[in-house]
Order: structure tokens, then sequence, then C-alpha cells
């Protein structure tokens, strides 16, 4: 008893100190010149354009230049940490630490950076109508509270898969034959 | 990479239903609260520590940090009087408690004191990340936004050193310290049951 729970507290740890090594080099990766040039600046600017469109549908009208939209009343410039890349390397850290087939994870990865990205989406959309319309509430609705929810859905996305992931392989152990 | 075993995946159980969810919102809501209503004073007896911490890499120490209105002034015995005094937003550096709050507000009793106390533990902890945050932060500042005299006392390694650590923090580092300190402290309180 002593046993197994010493040994499933190290491979909590391992998990943690897996973690929070694939974190460390996926950020160095993503902050890397070339890469952040080629691939996150225009990221940047592809969420800065499909929030300017949604913000067109609900009757804003903006105007986009590169990662700035702006409007008659209100500008933001969408900056690292505003893309939604910071929760999905959170989340896409944690899912490849986690022991899990790689189909499995692979599945989690692709769904967990669509959520990731509707959520943090609806984040940028929110935060301009309130920079636009309620400019007093705008820095601490952006620090506080918006940052912290894309964020705690990334570890809720995370804690759904894992609900997954068990099933899955609760489902395939009680399919296979048994072996001894 | 193999395969990972039953066994193996046994020992990392958690799950996300309705209530514990309800209970992260709950958390969430309530640690907002608490942050606004103490941030200032958090700011003062971080500022101090820092100052302690940015102090331990210099010589003679001549750093203080003065804390007030949201951010941290940097004050050195040797700026020039008349120069302007850089300022450091504090909250993008601590607002992160409210998520550890937010994660250790699912436990199934998350005011049951054995929870309570690891989260006071892990509080601590994360107190000890915003404290090195900073100094990245006045290093930083020193190495790259102070022109000649960047130059002049800070080599190029050290630049990128100090930059990327405090870079790193901004981008992950924040949000990672929470959840990591959470895993670290309160896991066995949100897993349920072996089969």
């Amino acid at each position: 008893m002593k046993a197994g729970a010493t040994s499933g507290r190290r491979r909590s740890l391992l998990f943690l100190a897996r973690f929070l090594l694939l974190l460390v080099t996926c950020y160095f990766a993503v902050a890397w010149r070339p890469v952040n040039d080629a691939v996150i600046v225009p990221f940047t600017a592809g969420v800065a354009r499909a929030a300017a469109a949604l913000l067109g549908l609900l009757g804003e009208p903006v105007s986009v230049a590169g990662t700035v939209i702006r409007s008659s009343r209100f500008s933001v410039e969408i900056e690292n940490g505003c893309n939604g890349i910071e929760t999905a390397l959170l989340f896409g850290s944690a899912v490849l630490a986690f022991p899990a087939p790689w189909r499995r994870r692979a599945v989690g990865l692709v769904l967990g950076f669509a959520a990731i990205q509707l959520i943090n989406l609806i984040r940028v959309v929110t935060l301009f109508w309130i920079g636009a319309h309620r400019p007093v509430f705008f820095n601490s609705s952006h620090t506080v509270l918006w940052q912290s929810v894309v964020v705690l859905c990334g570890v809720a996305l995370f804690l759904l898969w894992v609900s997954w992931e068990q099933k899955a392989r609760a489902a395939a152990d009680r399919g296979a034959p048994e072996r001894r | 990479m193999a395969r990972p075993s039953v066994a193996e995946a046994d020992t990392v159980r958690l799950k996300l239903d309705g209530r514990s969810a309800l209970r992260l919102a709950l958390g969430f809501a309530a640690a907002v609260a608490f942050w606004f209503v103490f941030a200032t004073p958090y700011e003062r007896i971080l500022a101090a520590a820092a100052e302690s911490l940015v102090r331990v890499f210099e010589s003679p120490p001549v750093t203080r940090l003065i804390p007030g209105e949201g951010e941290i002034r940097v004050e050195r015995a040797d700026f020039p009087p008349a120069s302007p005094r850089p300022g450091l937003p504090t909250a993008d550096t601590h607002f992160n408690f409210v998520l550890l709050a937010a994660l250790f507000a699912m436990a199934p009793r998350p005011l049951r004191p054995r929870n309570f106390g690891r989260f006071w533990l892990a509080a601590a902890g994360l107190f000890i990340v915003h404290a090195v945050a900073i100094l990245f932060q006045v290093e930083s500042l020193y190495a790259l936004r102070l022109g000649p005299w960047s130059e002049a006392h800070y080599g190029r390694f050290a630049a990128n050193f100090w930059s990327a650590g405090f870079h790193f923090y901004q981008v992950a580092g924040r949000f990672a310290a929470p959840f990591a300190l959470w895993w670290l402290f309160a896991r066995p309180e949100v897993e349920t049951k072996r089969r």
C-alpha cells in the first residue's frame, strides 16, 4: 500500500518534470526569432482578422492592419500573450507529458488547440468591445479576468481530455484478451 | 516512446465533472475578489522581498523597489536625480494567484483544513516565484533599457539570460507556475477512486 502510494507520487512528479521540460522546450521553439516571425506573427495577424470579422458581424465596424484592430473609438494590438499561444503551450505540454497513446494525444492536441483559439477569439472580441464602450474596465478585464479565464479553460480542457483518455483506455482494456 | 502501462496511467487519475467545474467557477470569483482587496498590501511585501533578492546580485546594494499605484518604482542610489524612474507593472506578475486559488477550489471539499493548508503552502511557493520574476524583470531592465550604462555593465550572455528569463515568465511561466504548484501540492485531493 505504502509502496503503491510512493510509486504514484513518483509518477506524479515525473509528469510534472516532463511537463516543465516540454513547456520550456516549446517556449524556446516559439520564442526563437525565425519561428516567431514566420509562424507566430502571421498567426496573430490571423487572430486579429478573425476577431475583426466577428466584430463586424456584431455591428462594430473595425479595420485591421497586421496585428492591430482599430475603430473610431478604440484600437488594440494583439501581442504574444493575447493570441492563445501561451495557453496552447500549457495545454500541449500537459497532454504530451501525460502517459497516453500517441493517437489520443494527437486528438487532444487538435481539439484542445481549436477550443482554446475559439475561447481566445471570444476574449479578444469581448475585450475590444469593453475597450470601445467601457474603457474604465479594460485593464482589469484584460489582465486579471480574461487571461485567467482562458488559462483555466486550458486546464479544464486538459482535465476533460484526461477523463476521456481514461475512459477510452478502460474500454480498450475491457475489449482486449486477458494476458498473464 | 513505449506505450505506457495501465498501472502508470492509473496513478494520475483526474476528472472534471459539473460539481468540480462549479467549484472552479466559484473559487475563481472568490479569488478575484480577494485579489482586488489584498493586491496593494501584497505588493508592499513583494517589493520588500524582491528588493532583498535584487541586492544579492549587487555590490554595493543600490536598488530600492518602491510599491505604489499598481506598479513598483525602481530607484537606484546612482540614478541622476533628474532622470525618470522606471516603473514595473505588478498586476501582470501576481494576478496568477487567482488561478492557483481557483484550481484548489476544485477539490471535493475545498475548505477542509488539509486542502486549505496545502493551498497556503502552494501560495507561499507562488510568492517566491513572484519575487524571482521581479528580480528577472529588474535585471532585464538594467541589462537592456539603460543605454550605454547597460552595455557597460552587462555582457551579451547576461543580458540574454535575464531578458529571456523574464520573457519566459511573461509568456509561459506565469500560467505554468500555478498549475505546477497545484499539481505538486493538491493533486491527491482531485484524484478519483482507483478502479
